[in-house]
């Protein structure tokens, strides 16, 4: 942009003249991010927020509302606080539980044992498997009195619950089906995992350290870059459940039965938009989900730094 | 319409700008690129010869049997309008298919014709996605005789019509004959009244050995005529909302309904009924079919099933029962309607097309091929299909058969309705309970909502 | 791996591989109950897809199909006109994956290693990108595409990608991170630039990080639904996923077909990661020679 050469001069100049060129490489590196932000998110997420304080229904009518969605959002709207209730729950349990078991996975795949390729190809399998045909499998694994999984904890002597059409058993019935994808984060575990040099863990194994211990003290702090990413990423993921609700019910002419129990909030949110063409008041909703991850997510970054480390220096 | 495009191009207006370059460096050759009138049609309906209007179809008729005749009916429009309006089809998933039309409509660029259900006609045009077709059925009045009073009655907003009806669908009781005989029942008669029903189901009822259902007779719990329609068809076929679009929920009748409803639930188990429903839930295997069930109401294609999965099966079906003599047997169904969405380009081509689908031809064809009620009177009472016994009850059956219809105003009553539903069903509301809630609900909704 | 412990005594080496040989059966036999989990579903897929709609209308539910109809692999790919939807899945995924990994290695290089004003709003403004619920934006989104006369092309499903997608920026950030300055500092004295740094160092360093966004895009691409859904208003046009829809229709879905082919699409993206798995290992190597 600017003329860099002549002003190489004194050593303070300079400095000031490498930090500027540095900015412009930095500049030049981010700017597709920025184009493609302003172009393609920008005008969208602008328009959006215009929306939702207004009585925009997409075809007839956008006239401005005032905070009149926000309002309603928080005092009218008793499916607001049962949708956000259930995006909630799964949020809780689904966030910590696939983390882990995506880890334990990865550490468990990380080993070197013959036929240790196809182990991982069929961990990695359910979290390729997508479209409703995953959700109608599901609905039949968790049938009652022929499903698999109710087959199953019967030979433990377990009487199983009626998964999909009791509401207090549906959530956790797709928090069990989630689990099941849990190897797509296996991945970035494993990547990291195999970034982990060798030969700290001899040093480890050399001083005494048991496994538990090594995995730890070696291993935790070395991936922790990735564990961090996996929750941010998850927690903003998780909350974005939406189309469980609207496949997974006994009749689909009643999205997120029975009783609301799988009345996520982005379902709630998209049949108020397309069903009941009340897209002033989706925005809304989608705006006020937002802020609350945003919170989230700040707040997980700002104990990240309590945590994670980052081999290479300079994390903010 | 105006008022959205205005808003929106205001929102966009820093997108469009930067947008606008990085497309005039991709195609150089639109120099009236903001112009938003242009929103132009597809680039090779431009190269057509200027005369023929090319139409594009959307329906959600994609799988192997009925695509060739949605497209046997399109050729047939076509050859007969040769040069001047060809019409192309275009398959889009069911339930997806409307998403994109409403996303294209609010570009400005929508199909020209698309099917859609007939139960939100009015919301739709009320939300002014649809084209009023009042002007064209001025020209050609003959068309509203076409179809049953009630079922036009769908169709209107305001007294003007905002699409035509296609298809309409009845429910009724399908039953296993064999079992009838073999419980010692008159395989020729099918109970009157809801009381006689719950007899006839208990003498139906089958338990293996280890005290389980080897067969439930009758549970109104599954398959199509839930607990919602059964209150319905209690309380006189009257629905949710009244005439004048105001919540009709909490009714006795309606509790009564419930009621009935309620007492299935005690005599078979919430646990046995909860298995079975689970069991087909997932829509896989059927129980009629199965010999699970020895009664199901089903909407009267399910025939098609029975034909090509329940062979051998000995079937009779009858009316939906009633409370007592003379109250009614009263049915619900839905259906489809062919409209123009709104902002289509050529509402007169689109006009001569959906009022062919809807002619007695062409629908005498689709009910022919699909066991489909049809819309068209005539086409539905043809001679040789009526021969069929199944056909022809389900086509006399329309007589006490309703479409109820979800108006703007209450657009989302059964997000209020469905989980006290649920919760009466599940025994964690009493029938009168759930429904006074839901009352209240759905009157606060509409009050909101200002209808 | 354990050329160190050879100098240690006989005894402790050997208790030590003892103990490493049981360990390692362990987990052998977790892992097989393990993957019998994960593979039990797919049992259910596989078995349905060979049964006659005959079969799977019955019940209970026959857990082996009674004939193997192997026939329903052929039809379904026949009558969904699946080779032409495949080749429009392929060719969108690949345009996907080199266009992720272009614009996402670069673009997280800028976040990760170079210091510049505002960096940090830049990023936490992409970090809120991820958050918003893609159909709040999906009406406006789709009619800034029209006016741009994208909708019918496949440009609104490719075109973005060359820009960047936060989750993915974000993750090679995080890898970046953990690559050591030092060498950006010596890559610097030498007389690299930022540009030289990326292409040649840093992308190398990246590998492991590379391949997940390889895999991932793919699936991702492969897998989608809605985009083509609203974007492409032609079926020749179509992608696997909206042409698996064509087997469920109101009245009836057929789930001999509909598993069929749906195993069949899975096909691809599972072989792919089966032969990559390799460059998993390759990037290790690279990785640890410069790490600790």
């Amino acid at each position: 942009m600017i003329d860099l050469s002549n002003t190489y001069r004194t050593g303070k100049r300079s400095r000031l003249s490498l930090e500027r060129k540095e900015a412009v490489w930095g500049y030049a590196f981010v700017l597709p991010w920025i184009i493609g932000f302003l172009v393609f998110t920008f005008g969208p997420l602008l328009f959006s927020l215009y929306a939702s304080f207004t009585n925009y229904d997409i075809t007839s009518q956008m006239d401005w509302v005032g905070v009149r969605n926000y309002r309603n959002m928080f005092t009218h709207d008793t499916l607001f606080w049962k949708s956000l209730h259930n995006t909630l729950y799964y949020v809780v349990f689904n966030v910590p539980l696939t983390t882990f078991a995506a880890l334990l996975l990865a550490v468990t795949m990380n080993q070197k044992i013959p036929g240790m390729r196809i182990f991982r190809t069929v961990f990695y399998l359910p979290s390729v498997l997508a479209g409703v045909a995953v959700f109608y499998l599901w609905m039949m694994l968790l049938n009652p009195s022929t499903g698999l999984v109710n087959m199953a904890l019967g030979w433990v002597g377990i009487d199983g619950p009626a998964w999909m059409t009791d509401p207090s058993w549906t959530k956790p019935a797709v928090i069990l089906m989630k689990l099941w994808g849990a190897g797509g984060g296996m991945l970035l575990y494993l990547a990291a995992l195999q970034g982990v040099p060798d030969h700290l863990y001899e040093a480890a194994e050399l001083d005494g350290a048991s496994p538990i211990r090594r995995f730890w003290h070696v291993t935790v702090p070395m991936i922790t870059p990735v564990i961090f990413f996996e929750l941010v990423t998850n927690l903003i993921g998780a909350f974005q459940i939406f189309q469980e609700g609207y496949v997974m019910v006994q009749d689909q002419a009643t999205p997120g039965s029975p009783m609301n129990s799988l009345l996520f909030y982005n379902l709630h949110m998209f049949l108020k938009a397309f069903q009941s063409f009340q897209m002033g008041y989706a925005t809304a909703m989608a705006w006020f989900l937002f802020v609350v991850v945003i919170v989230l997510t700040l707040i997980n970054m700002a104990l990240s730094k309590l945590w994670v480390h980052y081999e290479g220096g300079d994390n903010r | 319409m105006k008022k959205v495009n205005k808003a929106a191009i205001a929102s966009l207006v820093l997108t469009l700008t930067t947008g606008a370059l990085l497309s005039g460096c991709g195609s150089s050759n639109n120099g009236n690129g903001n112009e938003n009138s242009a929103a132009s049609p597809a680039p090779q309906d431009n190269a057509a010869p200027k005369e023929k209007v090319v139409l594009d179809f959307w329906t959600f008729w994609g799988s192997e049997t009925r695509r060739p005749l949605v497209e046997k009916i399109i050729d047939d429009f076509n050859k007969a309008h040769e040069g001047t309006i060809e019409v192309k089809h275009s398959y889009y998933p069911y339930g997806d298919i409307w998403t994109k039309s409403l996303a294209q409509t609010a570009a400005g660029n929508p199909p020209d014709v698309i099917v859609n259900s007939i139960e939100e006609t009015g919301l739709r045009a009320a939300k002014k996605q649809n084209t009023n077709l009042a002007e064209f059925l001025a020209k050609d009045p003959t068309v509203k005789d076409r179809f049953r009073e009630d079922l036009w009655n769908t169709v209107l907003y305001k007294n003007d019509p905002y699409a035509l009806p296609f298809t309409t669908d009845t429910r009724m009781m399908f039953y296993n004959k064999t079992a009838f005989k073999e419980a010692g029942l008159d395989p020729n008669k099918f109970p009157d009244t809801w009381d006689e029903l719950e007899e006839v189901a208990k003498k139906l009822d089958k338990k293996d050995a280890n005290g389980k259902y080897a067969r439930i007779g009758y549970a109104p719990q599954f398959a199509g005529f839930d607990a919602k329609s059964i209150a319905v068809n209690f309380d006189g076929g009257k629905g949710w909302l009244d005439e004048n679009g105001q919540a009709n929920i909490s009714t006795p009748n309606k509790i009564e309904g419930f009621n009935y409803v309620q007492r299935y639930t005690d005599r078979l188990g919430q646990k046995n009924i909860d298995e079975y429903k689970a069991a087909f839930g997932s829509k896989e295997a059927n129980p009629f079919i199965a010999g699970k069930v020895a009664i199901w109401p089903d909407a009267v294609t399910f025939q098609t099933q029975l034909r090509d999965f329940g062979k051998g099966m000995d079937v009779g079906i009858a009316p939906i029962p009633e409370t007592k003599e003379g109250a009614g047997h009263w049915s619900t169904g839905g259906g489809f309607v062919v409209e123009i969405p709104a902002g289509a380009k050529h509402p007169a081509e689109s006009w001569e097309f959906i009022k062919y689908l809807t002619d007695v031809q062409a629908q005498t064809y689709w009910a022919k091929m699909n066991y489909d009620n049809v819309a068209n009177v005539q086409a539905s009472n043809d001679p040789e299909l009526t021969k069929d016994p199944i056909y022809k009850a389900s086509v006399d059956n329309l007589a006490n058969t309703r479409v109820y219809t979800r108006p703007a105003a209450a657009a989302d009553l059964f997000k209020m309705l469905d989980p006290q539903v649920d919760a009466i069903l599940t025994k964690k509301s009493t029938p009168k309970e759930g429904l006074d809630q839901a009352q209240k609900d759905v009157s606060d909704l509409i009050a909101q909502n200002g209808g | 791996m354990s050329t160190t412990a050879a100098s240690s005594s006989g005894s402790y080496f050997q208790s030590r591989r003892a103990r490493k040989r049981i360990a390692n059966i362990v987990i052998a036999i977790i892992m097989i109950a393990l993957g019998i989990v994960c593979l039990a579903p797919f049992w259910w897929m596989l078995s349905t897809s060979l049964k006659s709609m005959k079969e799977i209308m019955s019940f209970p539910p026959t857990k082996y199909p009674h004939a193997l109809h192997w026939e329903n692999y052929k039809h379904a790919w026949v009558s969904g006109h699946f080779s032409r939807y495949a080749l429009n899945t392929l060719f969108l995924s690949c345009v996907g994956v080199v266009a992720h990994i272009l614009s996402n290695t670069f673009i997280a290089y800028g976040f990760a290693k170079i210091k510049f004003p505002g960096k940090n709003f830049l990023f936490s403004l992409m970090l809120a990108t991820m958050m918003i619920p893609g159909f709040c934006t999906l009406i406006p989104q789709y009619i800034l595409f029209s006016k741009l006369h994208w909708v019918g092309t496949y440009l609104p499903l490719t075109i973005p990608g060359f820009f960047g997608s936060a989750f993915q920026i974000f993750m090679l950030r995080q890898f970046y991170l953990g690559i050591p300055n030092d060498l950006i500092e010596a890559a610097k004295i030498d007389g690299a630039n930022h540009f030289y740094i990326w292409s040649r160092i840093m992308v190398p360093l990246a590998k492991p990080a590379v391949i997940v966004i390889a895999i991932t895009t793919f699936q991702g691409a492969w897998n989608d639904f809605l985009g083509p859904l609203l974007y492409v208003n032609k079926e020749s046009m179509f992608n696997i996923q909206i042409g698996l829809t064509a087997f469920r229709s109101a009245e009836l879905t057929q789930w001999n077909y509909l598993m069929a082919a749906s195993l069949i699409s899975l096909a691809p993206v599972i072989l792919l990661f089966f032969f990559f798995q390799r460059y998993f290992i390759e990037g290790m190597n690279i990785a640890s020679g410069t790490k600790g």
